[in-house]
């Protein structure tokens, strides 16, 4: 039975049990949150198109991104330092140049 | 650097440690004035090997858990490369706290003031609108990092001088008792991953250290645990006890209660409990252990204090946090053994009726800690004595000074110690 089924509202709510801020809540199709104390981003397999991909919303801005099969080899296969260069917020979000 | 204050007048404004710790008797002021902790943390706190916690707490790779040095913040997280690394919570920016969480999993850490991104090893990764610092990569900054850090079967040490004796050399005997307890797991290995109790207390943090080997107090101050749970320990601390108090040098010590677990001759009456009751723990020790085992599950757990701050005892482990002069924080959890299943449960059950917010033992100790701190502050008389047992003592046949169960020699060592940092000049 999902959460929303009961009419009784908040209080079948899956809350996180863990006292921190770390969340995983996991949902029956899979998807769920991979959140800490520095990000919190909601994770689902996205089945609306014609094949499966990724959707990846960044809950403190809404902002959303799909990632489809190819798009996660990539990142599996991205060496280190490429991943810790997007670390660097100047690389990406926080940055003088607009978005293009 | 230049100071104006000339090196002599800083010599006199010091305590004089030598007037203050005498063999029979400590003055004091080493509880109440605020000098004498300052000048603790210069010369043990941030000098000497301290317990900051241990490598079970973070088993994951990104893993991180919030610790402290005294009333330092530090990050112990868990790297890429597999290692164990502690860094000061403390941005590299303007000095913001990075973490806050007690714990979490995070590969990178975002500063919540102005976003600077860091690795959990420290690097700094980069930091938002970077034209303001002439581009990417420009800032040669990054978390402080403790400068050295060991680890003895998973207990992490730290110790924020750059050199100084090895963590080999300042734990010396008490590692031997680091290995008792780690060879009651039938796989050599402890486990602190219960999580940890808090407990703010108000008392110098010394008061805590020494009392951890004091056999003198339990049969007063623990009397009503003893009756209510039908406990057998009591009576290891008494004058008809053949237990013997232990100082292991550099500040540690211990209760040895084995002599009179041997005299027993009971596998897992160290535990309270027998060995039909834990079948599974026991066969497998056996299996293991083989002809060792009896010996090891009678003997059971160690009850040690490893100065400055780590305190064993048998199936609980304790940290003491000193925050300042008159206040401390105990941290405690329960010891859980790999391949122990059966035991765990107990140990996790028993740590809740001892050091939980209801437990009976912590709140007893925690209840003379402050009425003691309270009772230092009384003008006379000056000095607390610490005399008992002298006339009794031997050296073991190791060379390392014992005494009976209820005798002051684990206190006296621990002085001793803290007498040889204290008066070391920086
Ligand atoms: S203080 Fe941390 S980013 Fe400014
Ligand atoms: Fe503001």
């Amino acid at each position: 039975m999902s959460e929303r089924d009961s009419n009784t509202g908040d209080a079948h709510d899956v809350t996180p049990d863990a006292p921190c801020a770390g969340t995983v809540r996991v949902d029956d199709s899979g998807g769920g949150i991979v959140g800490n104390e520095f990000a919190e981003v909601g994770v689902a397999v996205d089945h609306s198109g014609n094949g499966p991909r990724l959707r990846l919303e960044d809950y403190r801005t809404g902002r959303v991104r799909n990632l489809d099969a190819l798009e996660l080899e990539t990142i599996i296969w991205l060496p280190e330092e490429r991943l810790t260069q997007l670390l660097d917020p100047s690389t990406t979000r926080w940055r003088e140049e607009p978005d293009r | 650097m230049t100071t104006t204050v000339p090196d002599s007048a800083r010599a006199t404004s010091r305590p004089d440690y030598a007037a203050l710790i005498e063999p029979s008797r400590v003055h004091g002021s080493l509880y109440t004035d605020p000098r004498v902790f300052a000048d603790e943390l210069e010369r043990i706190w941030y000098r000497s090997w301290v317990f900051v916690g241990h490598e079970s707490e973070v088993p994951e790779s990104g893993d991180y858990v919030r610790k402290s040095i005294g009333p330092q913040d530090i990050i112990m997280t868990r790297g890429r490369d597999g290692d164990v690394h502690l860094v000061f919570n403390r941005c590299a920016h303007r000095g913001n706290l990075v973490c806050e969480d007690a714990r979490g999993n995070a590969n990178a850490f975002r500063c919540p003031y102005h976003g600077w991104t860091y690795r959990n090893t420290g690097e700094l990764l980069g930091y938002p609108y970077n034209k303001g610092y002439g581009g990417k990569g420009n800032l040669d900054l990054s978390l402080g990092r403790v400068p050295r850090v060991d680890s003895y079967r998973g207990f992490v040490f730290a110790s924020l001088a750059e050199d100084g004796p090895t963590l080999a050399e300042h734990l010396g005997a008490a590692a031997g008792e680091i290995d008792r307890l780690a060879r009651l797991s039938p796989e050599g290995r402890i486990d602190l991953g219960a999580g940890w109790l808090q407990h703010r207390t108000r008392a110098n943090w010394k008061l805590l250290a020494e009392n951890e080997t004091d056999g003198y107090h339990p049969q007063f101050v623990h009397s009503s645990i003893f009756s209510v749970t039908g406990s057998p320990i009591g009576p290891l601390y008494s004058d008809n006890s053949t237990a013997v108090t232990r100082d292991l040098g550099n500040g540690h010590s211990e209760n040895d209660l084995r002599p009179e677990f041997r005299r027993q001759g009971e596998p897992m009456r160290w535990f309270g409990t027998s060995e039909s009751r834990v079948p599974n723990y026991v066969a497998r020790m056996r299996e293991v252990y083989g002809d060792a085992a009896d010996d090891i599950l009678t003997e059971g757990a160690p009850h040690v204090m490893i100065f400055p701050n780590l305190f064993i005892a048998e199936i609980q482990v304790f940290v003491i946090q000193p925050l300042s002069v008159d206040e401390c924080v105990q941290h405690s959890t329960a010891v859980q053994l790999g391949g122990a299943e059966e035991l765990n449960s107990r140990m996790v059950s028993q740590s809740i009726g001892s050091v939980g917010p209801a437990g009976m033992l912590l709140a007893d100790d925690t209840e003379m800690y402050e009425r003691n701190q309270r009772g230092l502050e009384m003008r006379q008389p000056e000095w607390l004595d610490v005399r008992r047992g002298m006339h009794r003592e031997a050296l073991d046949e190791d060379g390392y000074r014992t005494g009976a169960a209820t005798d002051e020699t684990g206190i006296r060592g621990f002085w001793s110690h803290y007498r040889r940092l204290m008066e070391v000049d920086t």
